[in-house]
């Protein structure tokens, strides 16, 4: 059997034999066994069969095989010979595939001169027009890669036929008429692309563009699973380039285009506007010129008739397009430009009188983006719109109007700002901040601005809100003012800051701080020349006179750390003032005051700071404050007996000691109890039981020197004896609870930094063992219960294995008969938030110690749930409760089907606060995540929400629980099906009455909102 | 459609100008006169506090305050309807304002029913959507406030041209029950209050 034979044998039956029959063919041609006469020759008895399909399968086998055959082996005259002989079988509509695959597989063997793929392109005009009327998708297919490849390589051939014959373009154009797949779309709209963009298309032009607009908008939809990938936005881009390929297109793409944009259809709007976009971008300035007037007409309606952006993304576009006309008529000459111009002035004019309206802030928005362009349009629209807005501005009666007025203006500062740049960086025009238009206003517009903001009463709050953003404005601008107008308007602005009265929500006074800020980014020195002495004026040396106020003052005040240029100095202006303070006695509350400041300017600048001026930190601030924490003499400032004043104190001394390297770190760790005191170490806490209270307070400031200290540095005492004395300290009743707080964080601290992994899994023996005895239950009382949550806290954030021998006796305690409740009350400590165990204090905290925690803890607490004693179920709801309440529900997730029932009970406690405001918000995420496991308790979990969002009812929650209880409830209609919740809405409607009615405003905020839903639930099933 | 609106460039008002609760008035006043920006210096779970000994939330006396229900809160309960027209509150048009929310106290000890009144403000004199706007209005604080509570709308006197008439309709019940019933009507209203917060 011949091998044509056996391929079309096997072309039904089995695509890959017959593939492999036709590669046997390709190698006995290359091997020289067959010739290729002969291969023809038996082929021609199936080409002249009378059934279509057997000649299309026989051109498929014949495509194969040259699609085989190596290069090489078929010589010029062979392939010249196939070309003709393939070309000639094309008048065959059977086949026509398989015949533009041969010249494909031909042309990769061999390059063509230019008469054959002008003899290919214009046989396949003659025998194949129109392409459409070949009805497989996948044969047309392929003659467009055919033609794609022509147009792609032979771009020259092409184009002198297109020269050299009047009708080619036309006869070319129509061949792709009609085709409607998307994938051979993509492929026509980029084969026309080429005559577009290269090929002088005259007389053709029209035709040239209806063959692609036909095709918009597109609204093509892929189908699901579609093999090909091809989306609506592909086509979208790449039929939009061919509409923006040539300007010629302009006298039909623009009035067909506005014609589209008179639509509804906001997909439509959205294709049509980034149209015009591309086609303003692309046409160039001469063709621009003349549409841009039309175009301006209409898209400005699309702008002042939608809603202010951001909001409307049309609005948006058509604003883009807007730029986009202007940034192409900037590259031609100014006439053109200009007359575009005219009419936008125009018309922003004309909304400007009526401000401010709906219309005058898309005026506003119209400039602004018009105006970032380039210098030559923003210099052209300062000086159309504002000699008349100031003019407006004089003359306006009402403070809204002048309100409307200087928005405009103040969006036109910005674009200038973007065209010409700001001090510290030049804009998108490059260095040219002398030609700034703004230059000529800016004594009429610094003088508006500043009396504006001077002599509007406190009460014109958005009035002076934008004046005084014009003014920051104004003083960025590069170039523009001196640095003594910078002066007046810091002045006006720290004025502001430190002397006005309070109204309102303060936003002026906020407004006027943050642009002190942004003008020290752009003029430091005239900030610290200017401001500063202001601010230091309003600050006493001590407040022992009764002073008042200053809080105000130095909270702006160290809202200047936020600028790095300034912050060294306002490091060391707060510095200073601590020192005065401290020396003149002044009261607790202001040297309170004036270490928060410290606290905080030091928290938003560090990290900017370099590693020299860090250690500079460290000599000048935090050493200094240690001694004075630890002397006794009149440096000590009475305030530094107060623990929450020490934390403090510890938290400044941990920024600055925190990024010290090891070796400078362990000076610090050396003193780190001693507190450079002359008392031997063994003498203090926490080695010295019988410590004052003045020395023991000092654990406090421990606390975070130990939490600063890199893993590398080394404990000033051996570490086993620093835990037992640890653990013993903590013990004594006479210790006040900051201070027993602070050395049980130290135990933490300890366990968690400075054991090796295997050291780990011992370490707390000594304490296990007797004489201590940690676990034994006889020994039991709250001072230990403390103590084992601490040394717990260390080892679970490294997720030690140990976990699994630690957990079980600490849960065998809540059924304790005395302290079950207080055990069970510390388990919401193990995995809460803490601000010393962190990455940054060194610590090791392993990325899975919640799920390792949940795993060891969770399944244990709801077993001995069920087998536990009526009196103390109570206990194992609140570890519960205490565990979830920091997981993240990700981990909770799975597990949650088992643990809801007990979710549900927890809501019954009494008392427990804490307890059922945990429990709401777990089952809050359980309903947004996987509401189908509440589905079947939904009637227990409305009653429950609804008891506890009564206030005084038998619950009693307090408000917290009460307004959480009704965001929890509002959710349930949105997450659980119809038919579920709608036999409750009558229910939960009339009971909600009451919280509407509730003592506190929070609640009843939730209760309205809560109700609201559930009133809609009904409604929803109407609209179905 | 745009061409239909009534009013299709309506005066805006600017957010901070619009009435709000001052922070003085939801809780103490701190006494330090500082606005409070160090206190997030140190965290809320603050390790010193010690966590076995906070079981209770906040302490009864806290609870027991009672925050009053005024004319701030009406106000905040509608000022956040849109407007049927323009994808505007009715608080940022002015069609509500403050000094036109007026709650009077029982008329006498042994009643309990207090009375809300509210004046709305059309945006332009012969707005037929007044009617809508007064319905959505009533609806909104029907849902919301509780029954102790008798609400009375209104167009305010001299703002509109028929205000009488609206008037009339606005306070008949069986006349607003009967809309009420209309379905074209309930779902302009429902999109109105869907932007209530």
């Amino acid at each position: 059997m011949s091998d044509i034979q056996q391929y079309l044998l096997d072309y039904d039956r089995n695509k890959n034999e017959a593939s492999a029959t036709a590669q046997k063919s390709a190698t006995r041609l290359s091997e020289g066994n067959l010739k290729l006469l002969t291969l023809i020759e038996e082929l021609g008895e199936y080409l002249n069969s009378e059934d279509g399909a057997t000649r299309s399968k026989t051109m498929a086998f014949l495509a194969e095989v040259l699609a085989l055959v190596p290069p090489k082996v078929l010589s010029l005259q062979q392939r010249n010979l196939l070309c003709e002989f393939l070309l000639s079988r094309t008048e065959d509509n059977e086949g026509l595939g398989s015949c533009a695959k041969g010249l494909i597989a031909l042309e990769e063997r061999g390059k063509w001169d230019a008469g054959t793929v002008q003899n290919i392109i214009e046989t396949l005009l003659a025998n194949t027009t129109p392409l459409k009327a070949h009805s497989k998708q996948s044969d047309r297919y392929s003659v467009l890669r055919l033609v794609d490849i022509l147009v792609a390589k032979y771009r020259d051939a092409l184009h002198d036929l297109h020269e050299s014959s009047s009708d080619f373009l036309s006869r070319f154009i129509a061949y792709f008429d009609g085709e409607k797949d998307p994938r051979n779309l993509m492929m026509v709209f980029s084969i026309l692309k080429v005559p577009m963009t290269e090929w002088s298309i005259g007389a053709d032009a029209q035709d040239l563009f209806e063959a692609v607009f036909n095709y918009f908008p597109i609204t093509f939809r892929p189908p699901p699973n579609d093999p090909y990938g091809i989306t609506a936005q592909d086509l979208k881009d790449r039929l939009r380039e061919c509409i923006a390929s040539s300007s010629e297109f302009a006298p039909y793409a623009f009035p067909a285009l506005l014609e589209k944009l008179d639509t509804q259809h906001a997909n439509t709007k959205h294709d049509v506007l980034q149209t015009i976009i591309s086609a303003a971008t692309e046409y160039g300035p001469r063709t621009m010129s003349l549409y841009s007037i039309t175009l301006w007409d209409a898209l400005k309606y699309e702008v002042l008739s939608s809603p202010p952006p951001p909001e409307d993304s049309l609005a948006e576009e058509a604003l883009e397009g807007l730029a986009a006309i202007a940034r192409t008529l900037s590259r031609g000459t100014e006439g053109p430009l200009n007359a575009y111009l005219k009419p936008i002035i125009k018309e922003c004019n004309e909304h400007l009188e009526d401000a401010p309206t709906k219309q005058s802030q898309a005026a506003a928005s119209i400039l602004h983006k018009i105006a970032t362009v380039s210098p030559e349009v923003i210099n052209a629209l300062l000086a159309g719109v504002l000699p008349r807005l100031f003019t407006l501005y004089q003359a306006a009666e009402t403070m809204a109007k002048r309100r409307g007025l200087l928005e405009v203006f103040v969006q036109l500062i910005k674009a200038d700002i973007e065209v010409y740049g700001d001090w510290r960086s030049v804009g998108t025009a490059g260095e040219q901040s002398g030609s700034n238009a703004l230059i000529q206003l800016r004594e009429q517009a610094l003088g508006t601005l500043l009396s504006g903001l001077e002599t509007a009463p406190v009460s014109g709050v958005s009035f002076r809100l934008v004046c005084l953003d014009g003014l920051v404005q104004l003083s960025k601008t590069r170039g523009l003012l001196t640095d003594e107008d910078i002066g007046k308007i810091i002045q006006l602005l720290h004025n502001i800051v430190i002397n006005e009265q309070s109204f309102g929500k303060d936003e002026t006074k906020e407004a006027a701080i943050n642009g002190l800020v942004e003008v020290a980014h752009q003029k430091p020195q005239v900030v610290i020349d200017k401001a500063f002495p202001a601010f230091m004026a309003q600050l006493p040396d001590t407040d022992a006179d009764g002073a008042q106020g200053h809080l105000t003052v130095l909270e702006a005040f160290a809202k200047f750390a936020n600028e790095e240029k300034v912050f060294n100095t306002v490091m060391l202006r707060l510095k200073n003032k601590f020192s005065s303070a401290v020396s003149q006695n002044a009261s607790s509350a202001y040297i309170v005051a004036l270490l928060s400041a410290m606290l905080y300017a030091f928290s938003r600048g560090v990290n900017k700071l370099e590693q020299n001026s860090q250690s500079m930190y460290y000599e000048d601030i935090a050493l200094p404050l240690l001694k004075r924490t630890s002397s006794t003499d009149a440096s000590h400032p009475k305030a530094f007996d107060d623990a929450t004043t020490l934390d403090l104190v510890g938290r400044i001394c941990n920024m600055a000691v925190k990024s010290q390297v090891a070796e400078h770190q362990q000076e610090i760790a050396d003193q780190l109890f001693v507190l450079f005191r002359d008392t031997p170490q063994s003498e203090l806490p926490p080695f010295n039981l019988n410590a004052s209270s003045e020395l023991n307070k000092t654990m406090v400031v421990s606390t975070h020197l130990l939490a600063s200290l890199r893993k590398e540095t080394r404990l000033p005492c051996e570490i086993e004896l620093l835990i037992s004395s640890l653990a013993n300290y903590t013990q004594q009743t006479s210790l006040s609870p900051p201070v027993r707080s602070a050395s049980l964080r130290q135990l933490s601290l300890v366990i968690n930094k400075f054991y090796t992994a295997s050291e780990l899994k011992t370490c707390l023996d000594p304490l296990i063992n007797a004489p201590f005895e940690l676990f034994n239950p006889e020994k039991l009382d709250p001072l230990r219960i403390r103590l084992v949550f601490a040394c717990l806290k260390g080892i679970l954030l490294r997720s030690s294995p140990v976990l699994a021998k630690l957990y079980p006796p600490l849960l065998e305690f809540l059924s304790h008969p005395k302290y079950g409740t207080i055990v069970a009350h510390g388990f919401s400590t193990l995995l809460q938030p803490d601000d010393l165990l962190t990455k940054e204090n060194y610590c090791q905290i392993s990325g899975l110690h919640k799920q390792k925690s949940f795993a060891l803890l969770v399944p244990n607490i709801t077993e001995s749930f069920r087998q536990a004693s009526p009196e103390t179920k109570s206990n194992y709801l609140i570890a519960l409760s205490g565990v979830l309440k920091w997981m993240p529900f990700d981990i909770i997730m799975e597990e949650v089907d088992k643990l809801v029932l007990l979710l549900l009970q927890s809501l019954d406690l009494k008392g427990e606060d804490l307890v059922k405001e945990a429990t709401v918000a777990t089952l809050t995420s359980t309903l947004t995540e996987r509401s189908n496991v509440l589905e079947e308790h939904v009637g227990s979990l409305i009653t429950r929400l609804l008891a506890n969002s009564v206030a005084g009812g038998e619950m009693s929650a307090p408000p917290r629980v009460r307004a959480a209880a009704l965001k929890c409830l509002a959710l349930v209609p949105d997450q659980l099906k119809l038919e579920v919740v709608l036999p409750y809405r009558r229910q939960v409607c009339k009971k909600l009455t009451p919280a509407l009615d509730d003592r506190k405003r929070e609640v009843r905020t939730a209760a309205v909102k809560c109700r609201a839903r559930w009133l809609e639930v009904d409604e929803v099933e109407d609209d179905d | 459609m745009d061409l239909d609106k009534q009013n299709a460039n309506p005066t805006i008002l600017n957010p901070s100008d619009l009435p709000s609760r001052r922070r003085e008035s939801i809780g103490k006043r701190r006494n330090d006169s500082g606005t409070g920006l160090f206190d997030g210096l140190i965290p809320r779970y603050n390790y010193l506090n010690d966590p076995f000994e906070q079981s209770a939330l906040s302490s009864d006396s806290e609870d027991e305050e009672f925050e009053n229900i005024d004319e701030q809160e009406i106000y905040d309960l509608i000022s956040s309807i849109s407007d049927p027209e323009h994808p505007l509150s009715l608080g940022s048009l002015a069609v509500v304002n403050l000094p036109d929310i007026h709650i009077q106290p029982p008329t006498s000890p042994f009643s309990s029913i207090s009375t809300v009144l509210v004046e709305i403000t059309p945006t332009i004199t012969h707005c037929s959507l007044a009617t809508v706007i007064g319905l959505g209005v009533r609806v909104r604080l029907e849902q919301a406030l509780p029954p102790r509570f008798r609400i009375d709308v209104r167009i305010k006197k001299g703002t509109h041209s028929t205000d009488e008439a609206v008037n009339k309709q606005l306070g008949d019940k069986e006349r607003v029950a009967a809309a009420l019933e209309n379905g074209t009507l309930m779902g302009v209203i429902r999109k109105m209050l869907s932007t209530c917060e």
